[in-house]
């Protein structure tokens, strides 16, 4: 049995995919399309809230609204000028999506490192400290990750189920078609859903910045780790991808903890699995 | 009569002016390009930024005097081009600055596309300066007769293992040492690490982390249950530094956590470990005005100090990396010094035969070059092998095991 140590890295690890990965979901459902630069938003997240706590002295919790707020407006941006246009109703239109969310990805982390530059930069004098508990400790910004993400799920589930967004959006989801006869305008909707899924990924950045290091190229294990998990939770499912980072996380800890660097090619393997197995994932819808 | 006296006014001073020129020309030195092919993009780009200013001074002092070779000054002009820290990326710099250039020398490589930048330039008989890293020398990819322009003026291979004997010099009462690098770093250079360290009795034991890793609560639970008090990392400074914080917030405050390469900025380590868990991190140390086992000549001792103080200045702000001193000029002082023992600037198949061999005075010691048996041919320097740890917002000497000689 692993120490407690352990566990709660599972946890805190499960909070990032979580997070990131019910951002991502939340655009496939909407806008059909899976944006590879999703870690991107995650690793500018983390600058802006690095910015805006070292540079303008904000509080950190201010801070990282800031970072969702930035970043997710900049989401925005992307998906009207980039994603939009190339998103051509054809059989191709999904093959330009991917290309160019993947330009993006190199986009990304070549601008970051030409304005922020690319030395690593640490938080760590953000929620200092650890709580010790006897035999183990954590620090406080775990204990944060951890009350942020309940926080954004919550937030998530009330604005889903209890706002005329939310039904809005789930209504886009599941029916596109009959939505927009109901009156919904889909493309706009189509804006808020990357706004909202960008502003998740970077307010992820932001609340792991300080546990973490911080530089251009932090995004890329969390993006590959949450598509790992909504395949895990099923592709679509809001649900699934909640359930798919929980078990992602805790699966990446424990493993590595008993096998040290085998631990991806468990990961891997299990994906594989799941993928012959049960396509739809735990939570998806089946394709028959 | 007075029109004489002008043309003789006028071709006396044609003459001194003639003159004059002559003997500034036969004074001005002879600039010698050399190439840099260095990492200035992606994530390892820091560690090639901060070298060029300290470099460009260094040349600058140096240059002040020269070198002399049959009677001619020569100085050394610097080109550098990134190499990106790919092997297509290092044949690409390898063939501008050959090419198109037209430097004499590679200098001061370090990054991870050895086999590329050394095929372009053996090919065009260039002397490639460059370390024994775990991609070169293990992995059979040097051969020392299809590689006969290839010079380790660092050896770093070597300088891993000896940095754990300064380790167990510093703490000869440690229980045992973890050693830590990312799979991609696994190769047949660590069976020689290992084999190495079990030859010297040296008690440790080895994780891996997948690239990419920012979590590493497995791998200190895993040091911590194995008996660990002393995790050395091969490089890998980001991942050094969430290490040692991550180890500090889980409670193991008595581990400690180094690793190879010197530090960027102590700043850097306080911010992102945290002040208190930064406290001792261990890195490798070139400050030659500390070094207290190696010899280093007074003049370059001094070369260095004055360095650091014009990279201060023109900076605005106190400039503390030392990693500099170990590479760039190091090898343009073996260079100098064989190019004088060979007689020649130009005969590269002369300048290699006074490398091999030779014994040459650089800015980290004396060192004759060495490899002989292990790397059929003796193109191997020596290193200091020093360490420093994190003290207060400072670095501070800690220990020094200097390399033996290679058989």
């Amino acid at each position: 049995m692993p120490p407690v140590g352990i566990w709660i890295d599972g946890l805190i690890q499960s909070c990032t995919y979580m997070t990131m990965a019910f951002g991502m979901v939340l655009v496939f459902s909407i806008l059909g399309i899976l944006n590879w630069a999703h870690g991107q938003f995650y690793m500018m997240g983390a600058f802006v809230f690095y910015y805006a706590v070292t540079a303008a002295g904000i509080p950190f919790p201010v801070s990282l609204l800031i970072s969702g707020v930035l970043v997710g407006g900049l989401g925005i941006l992307v998906q009207k000028f980039i994603i939009e246009r190339v998103n051509i109703p054809s059989a191709q239109g999904a093959l330009y999506v991917t290309v160019a969310t993947i330009a993006l990805i190199f986009f990304f982390e070549g601008a970051a490192s030409m304005i922020f530059g690319m030395q690593d930069k640490g938080l760590a004098m953000v929620l200092p400290g650890v709580l010790d508990l006897g035999s183990f400790s954590v620090s406080y910004q775990k204990i944060a990750v951890v009350i942020f993400t309940l926080v954004i799920m919550i937030t998530m589930y009330i604005v889903l189920n209890h706002t005329k967004v939310g039904l809005a959006i789930r209504a886009a989801a599941q029916e596109p078609n009959a939505a927009s006869l109901y009156g919904i305008n889909v493309k706009r909707l189509s804006l808020l859903v990357m706004g909202i899924g960008c502003a998740l990924a970077a307010m992820a950045g932001g609340i792991m910045a300080p546990v973490y290091i911080i530089n251009p190229f932090i995004g890329g294990v969390p993006m590959i780790m949450s598509l790992l998990a909504i395949v895990i939770g099923g592709l679509g499912s809001l649900t699934g991808a909640i359930v798919g980072g929980l078990i992602l996380g805790f699966l990446n800890s424990v493993v590595a903890y008993h096998l040290s660097y085998f631990s991806e090619v468990v990961l891997f393997v299990l994906v594989i699995i799941i993928l012959l197995v049960r396509p739809q994932g735990l939570f998806g819808a089946s394709r028959k | 009569m007075k029109k004489r006296y002008s043309i003789a006014t006028i071709l006396l001073i044609a003459g001194m002016v003639f003159g004059l020129s002559s003997i500034a020309s036969a004074d001005e030195p002879i600039v010698i390009k050399v190439g840099l092919p260095t990492v200035l993009s992606g994530p390892a780009a820091p560690w090639g930024q901060i070298g060029m200013e300290p470099y460009l001074t260094w040349i600058e002092l140096f240059n002040k005097e020269g070198f002399k070779v049959g009677g001619k000054t020569y100085n050394f002009k610097l080109i550098t081009v990134d190499d990106k820290n790919t092997p297509e990326g290092g044949a690409a710099a390898a063939k501008q600055l050959i090419y198109g250039d037209k430097v004499k020398f590679l200098v001061g490589h370090w990054s991870w596309n050895f086999p590329a930048v050394s095929a372009v330039a053996n090919q065009a008989k260039v002397i490639f300066m460059t370390r024994t890293g775990n991609e070169a020398v293990p992995g059979g990819l040097y051969d020392p007769k299809k590689m006969p322009y290839v010079v380790f003026a660092n050896p770093s291979q070597e300088q891993f293992v000896s940095d754990l004997f300064a380790l167990v010099d510093a703490f000869p009462k440690y229980k045992k040492i973890g050693l830590l690098d990312c799979t991609i770093g696994k190769g047949p250079g660590w069976d020689l690490v290992e084999a190495a360290l079990k030859k010297a009795g040296i008690r440790y034991t080895n994780e891996w982390f997948p690239f990419g890793t920012q979590d590493f609560a497995p791998y200190i639970t895993r040091f911590k249950e194995a008996g660990v008090d002393i995790v050395y990392v091969a490089g890998w400074v980001g991942e050094s530094m969430a290490f040692a914080k991550q180890r500090w917030e889980m409670g193991y405050k008595d581990m400690k956590v180094g690793h190879s390469g010197p530090f960027v900025s102590v700043g850097m380590y306080n911010a992102v470990c945290g002040q208190d868990a930064a406290q001792g991190f261990i890195g490798q140390y070139w400050a030659n005005w500390d070094f207290k086992k190696t010899t280093v000549n007074p003049k370059y001792v001094k070369m260095c100090q004055d360095v650091m103080k014009i990279v201060s200045k023109k900076q605005g702000k106190p400039f503390v990396y030392t990693g500099w001193i170990g590479w760039l000029p190091s090898h343009l002082l073996i260079l100098a010094q064989a190019m004088q023992k060979a007689g020649t600037v130009d005969d590269t198949d002369a300048i290699m035969k006074a490398i091999r061999g030779g014994t040459f005075d650089s800015t980290t010691g004396k060192w004759t070059m060495s490899g002989a048996k292990a790397y059929g041919s003796p193109v191997v320097f020596g290193t200091p092998s020093a360490l420093s740890m994190i003290q207060g917002d400072k670095e501070i000497y800690l220990s020094e095991h200097p390399m033996k000689p290679l058989p």
